[in-house]
């Protein structure tokens, strides 16, 4: 059982604490509740553009110093951006807590001021590079973002992906920064997770000393989309420079944390994850059809989403392996699955959170995680329990229920100059 | 209340770190043991090192070692590969296995209240593996198929064409994973000869890290593998370079590319140099980490690339040193133009105090943030066995790296950087950099992604 101790400033700031002295070590994770979703066509990527610029400086930490601060006294940070939160985050050697909470209250309340035009035109071109680097200069690059077009309506947030588009990139000015700042960045909208080697008296201390006199914002935007359901299968071709085809789906569910989102969760290990799993066996060990194949699911907030993808092998046609994979969804919802796949789920769940725990750092992204999405951070003791709870035919339903041809899109990858 | 915000806080006391203590013991048979007991959480990890791997291929078997490797999950013990992936799913383990150049490994991560039965699996799949000549057609399907995927990947055709230019087709020239024609001549009788002649326990290692006390795991591995069969010591093979006699630009042509993969580098050292402290610290402030020379300058200076750095590949024999950077098309000549002027300046002596500082500090303080895990301690301890290093090297890495000055790291420089016989492979569009690279006054080559020369255009 973890200790986890919870607590609020008088400016809404909610603090977590995970005292844990098995190594002289201390990560510091802020999660703002503030992604992707919060941005308006037009101004895509936006969110993320924003999180590279909180690294370059703020009133009393200059450009590029958040780094150094960090790097110097043997620190290691990053920060990262989904559709529904980004993150911020260090590791340093315990006896340096005090600095990285100074450099997170630093940005998080006097930031705005040491903007400049030049900052945010380097950051702009760092993140074109990121996008060409990771989607538009890579073998199927795009196909999240192409899933994304076909599974949401173009006003929902999630109909574009975190990276943005380059025309929206190019778009962002210093007064989009600040505005974003003015409207997201305030302690009444971030948990901040401490965990490992400190006293929690003086971590108090330390948090109310660097924190207490950043203002609240006191209401942020309401997030009032809803996703328009689909009428019937969203499917396309896409020709592009790739060497074998390859498949990909998303099939909508609920929120995450939901019962059949936990249960969607045990089902893609028990699709797509050893050999034993059904569609590597069947498509890849036995038939040889298939290159590789994969299921897993994403942890959003608004609303839920599965991803499966299968390579056709070199003179395959993905006919057959879009065949291949719905005679086994097809066949798990009528015969249902083992005893033994339902626990080989289960040992997974267990070891993945076990795993996640046991480093301070991603103990305490998950702890900011919990915090954010659903209030609570003692989530984080009882997350295993629906999936320990869950039963064989839990899993079957989800098959029958959500991964039909109304509930899915498509997107087919082939190789350019194949195409019909 | 108003506190002093322009002055950063000063740190406490450090707290102390010792690296686990190591218990090691070897069996009759000649594998060695090592064991790093850490109770926090309630995981095991299982390493296996076998010290043979890709460095053992030839042009004509590239990709054996680690299709042998692949193959020993496709059936160990008793069990076929389905039901070997079934019994470890019912343990709540995850088992891997793989080569790179100078081993090959297997790992097994498990809950550990089921490190008994885990060991016992772990121990087929290293010494009892079926070899099954089914397998190896599954496995060579998946690397023909995976070699013909990285026909359309910029990293890996970077990778591979500077590893040819800089080795030919000896070890480390060729790819790991092999190429087509290697792939599809290989048979089981060179699988089975290879395993044979290679896994044997007086060459290899066995690692336990995490939740189980020493003797216990001592025990679980002897009853696995002690029965396991030693032989003769295969040889190292040799390496063969051929020297740079002047700076060369390879262009591979991909016509659709909007960015440049560029690798700028040439052979470096083995893993046992004796300047490996100050080559580390000398790296770190050039490429090795966020806020090195090249990043910022091509980063957060120029807004060139979403990442620049530099590597000294510390191998057993020596690996390249190489500096790395995906950049868009208009800025390729002036991209490699700052890497080799940052070459150039770093052997002139122009060393900060602070970069020095704050880099030695990094280095030293980062550690124990590294080994966070079961699974870190293991890797570790891999390395320790692989590389030959000392009993005490964890425990005294932090004052080398105090030691090492501002005249080393020039010499270092001086010594293993020459930026005026550098190889400088890009994969990219060659029409759209072609003539701005023409202005660097070096030797253009363009060739396809095979490396075959393409006429001049």
């Amino acid at each position: 059982m973890l200790s986890l101790e919870e607590y609020k400033l008088a400016n809404g700031l909610r603090v977590v604490l995970n005292e844990d002295h098995s190594a002289p070590l201390v990560a510091i994770n802020l999660w703002y509740h503030v992604g992707s979703k919060n941005e308006r066509p037009g101004r895509t990527g936006f969110a993320h553009l924003f999180e590279h610029m909180l690294f370059s400086g703020s009133e009393h930490v200059g450009n590029n110093e958040h780094f150094r601060y960090v790097q110097s006294v043997g620190g290691v940070l990053n920060g990262s951006t989904f559709f529904d939160r980004t993150n911020y985050f260090e590791t340093l050697p315990s006896n340096y807590l005090a600095l990285g909470l100074w450099l997170e209250a630093d940005r998080m309340g006097w930031f705005v001021d040491a903007i400049t035009q030049e900052k945010l035109d380097i950051q702009r071109e760092v993140v074109k590079e990121e996008r060409r680097q990771r989607y538009d200069n890579v073998p199927y690059g795009t196909a999240f973002e192409r899933l994304l077009h076909l599974a949401y309506d173009p006003e929902y947030p999630y109909h574009w992906p975190t990276i943005g588009s380059m025309e929206d990139l190019e778009a962002a000015s210093l007064d989009d920064v600040r505005e974003f700042f003015r409207t997201w960045y305030a302690p009444d909208n971030c948990t901040l997770t401490i965990v490992g080697d400190f006293a929690p008296d003086e971590a108090k201390r330390l948090v109310e000393q660097y924190f207490s006199e950043i203002q609240p914002r006191g209401s942020f935007p309401a997030f009032a989309h809803q996703r328009k359901p689909l009428s019937h299968e969203q499917r396309e071709t896409f020709a592009s420079q790739v060497q074998l085809p390859r498949i990909y789906r998303l099939y909508h569910l609920p929120k995450m944390g939901e019962p059949d989102w936990v249960h969607a969760d045990l089902l893609t290990t028990i699709l797509a994850s050893d050999k034993a799993s059904r569609l590597d066996r069947v498509l890849v060990h036995e038939k040889q059809i298939a290159q590789d194949v994969a299921t897993y699911i994403l942890p959003t907030e608004a609303t839920g989403l599965m991803l499966l993808q299968a390579t056709a092998r070199e003179g395959v046609a993905i006919e057959q392996i879009e065949s291949a994979i719905d005679e086994e969804i097809a066949r798990l919802a009528v015969s249902g699955i083992t005893d033994d796949e339902l626990t080989r789920a289960k040992n997974r769940a267990e070891i993945e959170h076990a795993h996640q725990l046991e480093t301070f750092d991603a103990r305490a992204d998950l702890i900011g995680m919990m915090s954010t999405y659903f209030g609570d951070p003692h989530k984080v003791e009882s997350w295993l329990e629906p999936y320990r709870a869950a039963t064989a035919d839990d899993l079957a339903h989800i098959a029958r229920k959500y991964m039909i041809p109304e509930n899915r899109v498509t997107s087919l990858f082939v190789p350019a100059g194949s195409a019909a | 209340m108003s506190i002093d915000r322009a002055t950063p806080p000063s740190p406490t006391e450090p707290r102390p770190y010792h690296f686990p203590h190591i218990t090691r013991t070897t069996l009759p048979n000649g594998l060695r043991i090592l064991v790093a007991e850490n109770h926090n959480a309630p995981l095991v990890s299982l390493r296996a090192l076998v010290r043979s791997g890709a460095d053992h291929d030839t042009a004509q078997t590239a990709g054996l070692a680690s299709i042998v490797a692949d193959m020993l999950d496709e059936g160990a013990g008793s069990r076929d590969a389905i039901q070997l992936a079934e019994e470890v799913g019912l343990l709540g383990a995850a088992l891997g296995t793989g080569a790179d150049w100078d081993a090959t490994y297997v790992s097994l991560d498990v809950l550990s209240r089921n490190a008994e039965p885990s060991t016992q699996i772990f121990g087929d799949v290293t010494a009892r593996p079926t070899l099954p000549e089914d397998g190896l057609e599954r496995v060579r399907a998946e690397r023909l198929n995976e070699i013909l995927q990285q026909r359309n990947e910029p990293a890996s055709i970077a990778g591979k064409r500077f590893a040819s230019l800089l080795y030919g087709n000896g070890a480390y020239g060729n790819s790991v994973v092999g190429n087509a024609d290697s792939v599809s001549r290989l048979t089981i009788d060179d699988v089975r000869r290879f395993y044979q002649q290679h896994y044997i326990p007086n060459h290899s290692s066995v690692v336990v890290s995490g939740d189980v006390d020493a003797q216990t795991a001592i025990d679980l591995v002897t009853r696995a593998l002690g029965e396991w069969q030693p032989g003769p010591e295969p040889a190292r093979p040799v390496l063969n370079t051929r020297p740079i006699d002047a700076s060369r630009i390879y262009v591979i042509d991909r016509p659709q590319a909007v960015q440049s993969e560029i690798r700028v580098g040439h052979l470096g050292v083995p893993r046992s140099c004796e300047d490996y402290f100050p080559l580390s610290v000398m790296n770190a402030i050039f490429g090795g980490v966020f806020n090195s020379r090249i990043n910022l300058n091509l980063r957060e200076r120029h807004g060139y690339t979403y990442g620049a750095r530099s590597q000294f590949a510390f191998r057993r024999q020596a690996g390249p040193f190489v500096v790395a950077a995906p950049v868009r098309n208009e800025v390729t000549r002036e991209s490699v133009s700052e890497m080799l002027s940052e070459l150039r300046r770093i052997r002139t002596g122009d060393i900060e105090d602070r970069e020095l500082d704050d880099t030695k500090s990094y280095l030293m303080g980062v550690f124990p943030a590294t080994v966070q895990t079961a699974s870190d301690i293991a890797s570790r301890l891999v390395d320790m066995e692989l590389y030959g290093l000392p009993e005490d090297y964890f425990d005294r890495y932090r004052e080398n790296i105090a030691a090492v000055t501002k005249e080393e790291i020039t010499r270092v420089a001086n010594k293993y950087l020459d930026p005026d016989r550098v190889l400088i492979v890009i994969v990219g569009s060659a029409k759209a950099i072609r003539e701005p690279l023409g202005g660097l006054g070096l030797p253009v080559h363009e060739m396809d992604i095979d490396g075959n020369a393409l006429p001049v255009a």
